[in-house]
This record gives C-alpha cells, structure tokens and sequence, in this order.
C-alpha cells in the first residue's frame, strides 16, 4: 500500500488527529512518527496528496495568527465523512504476488543450473531474514517508546506472518528443485 | 570465543552412521548473538552438545574461549559447563521437587557458594527475568512460560559467558516465546553474554545478528543479519566467519 489511497487516509487521519489544525513541519514530524515505518515518505509527496485533499474539499488550511502568514491544516466535515467512509470499507489490499522474477528463473533455467538457482533461493532467504530481523528491531524500539504502538504491532504480527509464508515457500522450492533434478554422480 | 575446526561428528557405525556434524568451521566471537537453523537432523543440537563438551567429535577440534573441549578432564568440563556456559533446553528441565528460587540456586550451590552469596544472587537472577513474585513456587505451578523464565535465571545465575539455547520457544505460543527471546536479547546485549540458539522459527532467530543454516550436518548458507544503528556488538561480528 505504498500508493494510491493508503496515503491519502493516513494524511488524512494524521490530520484528523489534530482538531484545532497542525502546521507543515509538526504535520511532517506526525508523518514520520506514525507512518515512517511503513511508507519511504517522500514529502514533496506528502504536499502533493495534501493539495489535493485540499482541493477536494477534505482538508482546509486556516490561518490562526492574523500577523503571521503561517498557515495550519484542519479536517473538514466532509473529511471527517470520507475518513469515516473509508475505515468501515473493506480493505482492497490484494494478496502479494509470487517471487515473479524467481518464477520467470525458474521457468527458463536448465536443469544444470540448479546450483545457480539455489542460490538464488539462498540470496532471496537472506534477504527475507534481514527484512525479520528489521521488524524485531523496530518492535523492541516500540515497546521501549512510551507511545501506544498497538496498531503497529499488529501491522509489525502481518508482517512478520507474510515474511514467514515466503520463507517456507523458498524452503519448499528448493527442495523440490532438488528433487526433480537430482545431481548426476 | 567458540571455535569449531574441521569438526565431523558421527553416530553408530557400518550401515547405521550418522553423520551428524560434517566438517564444520566457523569463529563465534564473544559477545555475538547467533542463531543455527535447518531441518530435523541437520546436526543443530549436536553443535550445542560439542561446545557443552557434552560429546566429543569424531575428528576436528573444538575450542571455547581458546581451549581444546577434547583435552579437558571430566573434572574440568563438568567446571565449564556450570561456571562458563548457561543451557537453556525446550523442556525447561527444571526439578519438581525444589521451589523456583532453589532451582535457580542449584548451579550456585553445587559450586559450593557460601548461602548469604546463594541468596542475594537468585534474588538478582529472579528479578532479572520478572519472577520474584514466583519464588516459592515450584515448577509444576508455573505456566511454561514461567518455567522458562526460571531456567534462563538458573542460566544466568552463574554470570556465564556463553548461554546455548535449544528451542527454547519450542513448548510456548507465540507471546510466551518472544518474552523468552527478549529475555535472551537483553542478557546478550546488556550482560555481554555469547548466545548460541537452536531454532526452528525464522521469526526468532532474527533475534540474532547472524544465521547458520545447516543442511545434513554441513553449513549450507551463512546469513548476516542488518547492522543495527549503534550497536557496536554487530559489527564485531561482521566479516566472520
């Protein structure tokens, strides 16, 4: 959920989590700390999405300090109705795809390629257990931080599941690969 | 320092061997974190028992903080495995018929600790790992995830340097395991203590800062683990073995 409307809510939400308006740079330390974990955060980006919840009327930017220009961010009615909307909606996350460059490997390699393709397999675990050992890091950082992070959690527990159903995937490949061309004495 | 040269182990004999261990090498410098993954019978326990000096190998050395496990006298292995090395195993193996605080105090007091010392040191051990509300309880009272916490207390006890772990999240659902690992987490990163951990969950081994996966008693893959921001430990460990 990288793109598309993930973001736009999360903006949104971040927000909404300031009813009297939050101004660009405390809205963009928020971003991080809420959802730095799970977006690279490009804020030319953020702006963007921000101008256009804008436009549509979900966001308004009010100006508090009449000597000052600085301008702060606020829901609107409506988006607090489009919040409401989307957080009851079904999530649309579709499942994520098989390792398809593997499987285009996989199709064309000869079977005298095993070793290489193992390898392979061996690269992609690697890879895998790196990206494990980052959720464990940023778990232990969580529980010593004195922020409620039980939403987090539960996106760090699908996470770590899905990392884990890759994980025996690859252990199934290799060794049917094994299997089906076994080495020739 | 744990250092295996070159070491095969082999079980049974003509048609029945086992090659549990088989040419293994590798330098786990202190103070790492490391876990040892792979199939059933890929020789992961066998490690654990080598440097226990719990079996010896059939060829090749093994040597823990520089000395040759094999040279050792009965007298002097059964010394390393209760002043240097804490095991904690999958089935707890804690005695029935002592309390929590006794079986912590055990490996103190067979090390003929004088009962003063015995005391303040299971006190220290039990808050260590949050259970000194469970002292006087003995183990068939406690959930396995306390169980658990007492034996890595009795691990600890002795300020070992090395703590080997066998599954020890085997017998426990998930909570319970992660509590463990974080017990074993911070006796590594704050003690300085050497971990070596048998286990099967991908999840919990990257707990550690390298991973060897073994196949058939050989080192299949090597795998180290991200360099976290300021933490020193790993990059010692970096570029071994």
């Amino acid at each position: 959920m990288r793109h598309g409307s993930g973001i736009r809510y999360a903006l949104l939400g971040v927000v909404s989590r300031n009813p009297e308006g939050v101004h660009g740079y405390a809205l963009k330390r928020q971003c991080e700390r809420t959802l730095g974990s799970f977006w690279q955060l490009n804020f030319g980006e953020i702006y963007r999405v921000l101008d256009r919840l804008a436009g549509e009327g979900l966001i308004e930017q009010v100006v508090v300090e009449p000597e000052s220009s600085r301008k702060l961010y606020r829901i609107t009615a409506d988006g607090r109705r489009s919040l409401d909307d989307f957080i009851l909606a079904p999530p649309t996350d579709a499942p994520r795809p098989l390792r398809q460059e593997l499987a285009v490997k996989l199709l064309f390699a000869a079977p005298e390629r095993l070793p290489e393709l193992l390898r392979l397999v061996d690269h992609q675990r690697e890879s895998y257990m790196q990206e494990l050992f980052r959720l464990g890091v940023q778990r232990r950082r969580l529980a010593r931080a004195a922020v409620d992070a039980f939403v987090t959690n539960l996106l760090i527990d699908g996470a770590e599941l899905a990392v884990r159903a890759e994980l025996a995937w690859l252990d199934e490949v290799a060794r049917k690969l094994q299997e089906r061309f076994p080495p020739t004495p | 320092m744990i250092e295996f040269r070159q070491v095969t182990k082999v079980f049974g004999r003509g048609d029945t061997v086992v090659r549990a261990v088989a040419g293994l090498s590798f330098v786990c410098p202190r103070g790492a974190f490391w876990t040892i993954m792979g199939p059933s019978g890929a020789g992961k326990s066998t490690i654990l028992h080598l440097i226990a000096g719990l079996t010896t190998p059939t060829e090749g050395s093994v040597l823990v903080e520089g000395v040759d496990v094999a040279g050792m006298t009965a007298a002097e292995l059964a010394a390393l495995r209760r002043r240097r090395i804490g095991y904690v195993h999958q089935a707890f193996n804690l005695l029935p018929f002592l309390t929590a605080a006794e079986n912590v105090g055990l490996p103190l007091v067979l090390d003929g600790v004088r009962q003063a010392e015995v005391d303040a040191r299971v006190r220290e051990a039990l808050a260590m790992v949050s259970m000194s509300h469970r002292a006087t309880h003995r183990p068939t009272h406690l959930s396995g995830g306390e169980q658990q916490r007492i034996a890595i207390a009795r691990a600890l006890v002795m300020r070992p340097a090395i703590v080997l772990a066998d599954e020890p999240t085997g017998n426990l659902d998930r909570a319970g395991g992660r509590a463990i690992m974080d017990l074993i987490h911070d006796a590594n990163e704050r003690l300085g203590v050497t971990v070596l951990l048998v286990t099967h969950d991908p999840v919990f081994a990257a707990y550690a800062t390298r991973v060897l996966r073994l196949v058939d008693g050989a080192l299949q893959q090597n795998m180290a683990l991200p360099d976290d921001e300021g933490d020193s430990r790993v990059r010692l460990v970096r570029g071994r073995p």
